[in-house]
């Protein structure tokens, strides 16, 4: 096999990845505080349109980024404010959100590009390294500085004490809500790094294609680790590069094919039950005591 | 006087989806504001598309018997706590198997007719056994894998139309299957309102689907509140640990609701299919299953419930057409209204239920 073939799909591999890896770092943060997030899909919906639309307006790649992380921690915050102060079901709470998002994207596009589809194309970009959005590679520091955050910081273990058990926690003094804020507001910062990966160039209606929910797939598969997540994530994304790479060439119907990520992640969580275990308090509101 | 007391507590409850919708409607309000359209104009808009002349009404009830058969699979499974976000995927199975029977099973109309509901049922509930089955063997959350499943039901069903099942060249360039047998099709019930008086046109869909869509309501009615079954089932949804010591049997009960939901959630595509198309396709509406479980939290879960949650979604739906057609706001908003309203009745339901623990704690003192 051609030897420049194999490094093609080693780089196009970390591009597809990395926004399924980052959304998958996103879920960790928020579940390892205790709220199930299932509107990552939603956040990104919104943070892909807002890095196209932010890039063209301050002409300028990173303030494209930094508008789709404050659009993505306002978005994240409605999770916040439904599922932690209002206690309310966390999975409906996600559902609104996938709708409202799709909506969103859709409506500020027809009334800022004209049409609700698409937007226009974004010229400002991260510089193409190895053929592959050199973003991506922020990918392999991001990691590390999640898991230093996660494992090493004073603030990563009260995250990870709320979520375990938020009762002894508030007990010793932690601020339950303020955690949990934090981190559902974290999954909302990484759903922006996500559409800085996905595809800055242009804003197209459902380009998330579901990677939202295989992130949170992976993100299981990862055992609720961040290295765990990101090696899940690129599990998935080197097998969905497999598929464009060589749709073409395997003699099998696309739509198989298609369905590869999918039965491979039902496949996974088959294979991982009674080894992985969810933080104790996941998805569980918190009702501090009277 | 306790009873009373009761219904001013079940009072302030129903108050809770008429606060979200009207907190909605001002956040639309304010939004076509923005965009440029006077709150007189947006209203006049809705209602010209939804309620301005029987057509339109009957349009909105056409558009809501989809919505509640999605709201009441939903509405059953979450009964038992089980989470089924796996209709979207089930109703596409559904559909395809119930159109198979329609297309190649030759049996006259009385026969046809129920078989193809009931091959539906059966396809539904198929797609939702892998997922129960996962769920109550393996503990694979049934809200991941069930939506994996949406996933690849889609990517089947779109082979399938495109390969062994299509009938293309028979009469269309689009993808799709051959033509449903006329002993299958369902036909309009129109002509029935209109002898009653209900001036319903004939080019709004009342059909066959709307006495499905009824009998499935009285089953799910007489299902969770008049069986065993259903005490079980709504025992589970309330505690797993205190059903276990009750000899409940949780996964039987969890297995057979999760079922019981795929079946009902396999009529969904059905209006669209044996009433509109005629044959089946990938390409018909999808989205109604995420409509689904907003239909049945807004429906308190219940038959009855649902009936009235599926209609203000159908009327938010054609009111979206009305905003596209006669105003500069795009449809789309629509998604958004109906996430927020959502949000907001979920809210102001925990804000409600809080106020009312607080009153009864006072009054207990």
């Amino acid at each position: 096999m051609d030897f420049s073939i194999i490094l093609d799909f080693l780089f196009k591999g970390l591009e597809i990845s990395g926004p399924i890896a980052f959304a998958a770092l996103g879920a960790v943060f928020c579940e390892r505080s205790g709220v199930i997030n299932i509107a990552l899909e939603g956040f990104m919906a919104v943070t892909t349109f807002t890095i196209v639309w932010g890039s063209i307006v301050f002409q300028s790649i990173w303030m494209g980024l930094l508008v789709a992380i404050v659009t993505g921690v306002i978005i994240s915050l409605i999770l916040a404010v439904a599922t932690i102060t209002y206690r309310v079901n966390q999975i409906v709470s996600g559902v609104a959100i996938n709708i409202m998002a799709v909506g969103i994207g859709r409506f500020l596009s027809q009334n800022i590009f004209n049409q609700e589809t698409q937007s226009q194309l974004n010229p400002y970009l991260f510089p193409t390294v190895f053929g592959i959005n050199s973003f991506a590679f922020a990918l392999i520091p991001i990691t590390a500085i999640c898991w230093f955050v996660l494992f090493r910081t004073r603030f990563g273990l009260r995250l990870r004490a709320v979520g375990e058990n938020p009762e002894a926690a508030d007990t010793l003094g932690i601020n339950v809500y303020l955690m949990r804020y934090s981190g559902v507001m974290l999954s909302g910062v990484m759903c922006g790094l996500a559409a800085a990966v996905l595809y800055p160039a242009k804003w197209i209606n459902g380009m998330t294609g579901g990677r939202g929910f295989i992130a949170l797939a992976a993100m299981i598969f990862g055992r609720w680790h961040p290295v765990g997540a990101v090696l899940a994530a690129l599990l998935f994304g080197y097998a969905d590069t497999f598929r464009i790479m060589f749709e073409t060439k395997i003699p099998i119907p696309s739509q198989f094919v298609q369905m590869l990520p999918y039965v491979l992640a039902i496949l996974v969580l088959v294979g991982m039950m009674g080894k992985a275990k969810a933080p104790a308090a996941d998805g569980k509101p918190y009702e501090p005591g009277e | 006087m306790l009873r009373i007391r009761f219904d001013k507590f079940r009072l302030m409850e129903l108050l809770a989806p008429v606060l979200g919708f009207l907190a909605a409607l001002v956040v639309l309000l304010i939004i076509t504001m923005i965009v440029g359209e006077t709150p007189g104009n947006t209203i006049r808009a809705i209602l010209k598309f939804t309620v301005s002349n029987a057509s339109r009404l009957a349009s909105v009830f056409s558009v809501a018997i989809p919505l509640f058969l999605s709201g009441l699979a939903v509405a059953i499974a979450f009964r038992a706590g089980v989470f089924n976000i796996g209709v979207e995927g089930q109703y596409f199975i559904g559909g395809l198997v119930g159109a198979l029977a329609g297309i190649y099973l030759p049996l006259p109309k009385v026969i046809h007719l129920p078989v193809v509901v009931l091959a539906a049922m059966a396809g539904g509930a198929l797609w939702a056994a892998i997922p129960a089955v996962l769920k109550i063997t393996k503990g694979i959350h049934e809200v991941i894998s069930t939506i994996m499943f949406n996933n690849i039901a889609l990517a089947l069903v779109n082979f399938l139309v495109n390969g062994p099942l299509s009938g293309r060249g028979e009469q269309s360039l689009e993808p799709q299957t051959r033509r449903i047998l006329s002993t299958a099709l369902f036909g309009k019930l129109n002509h029935w309102f209109q002898a009653i008086g209900l001036n319903v046109p004939n080019h709004v869909y009342l059909d066959y689907t709307l006495i499905v869509a009824i009998i499935m309501g009285i089953l799910a009615y007489v299902l969770l509140f008049r069986l065993r079954f259903g005490f079980e089932i709504r025992a589970v949804g309330t505690s797993i640990d205190v059903s276990h010591y009750a000899g409940i049997r949780v996964k039987t009960v969890q297995l057979g609701v999760f079922l019981i939901s795929g079946a009902v959630a396999g009529l969904i595509g059905m209006q669209e299919i044996f009433a509109i198309r005629g044959y089946y396709t990938f390409q018909i509406a999808s989205g109604l299953g995420f409509d689904g479980i907003a239909i049945a939290l807004i429906g308190r879960n219940s038959p009855i419930g649902v009936i009235f949650s599926a209609i203000l979604f159908a009327f938010l739906k054609q009111a979206g057409y009305g905003l596209q057609l006669y105003t500069s706001v795009p449809n789309s908003i629509i998604y958004i209204i109906t996430g927020l309203m959502i949000i907001f009745i979920v809210i102001i339901n925990e804000i409600v239920t809080r106020y009312i623990r607080a009153l009864r704690k006072k009054e207990a003192a």
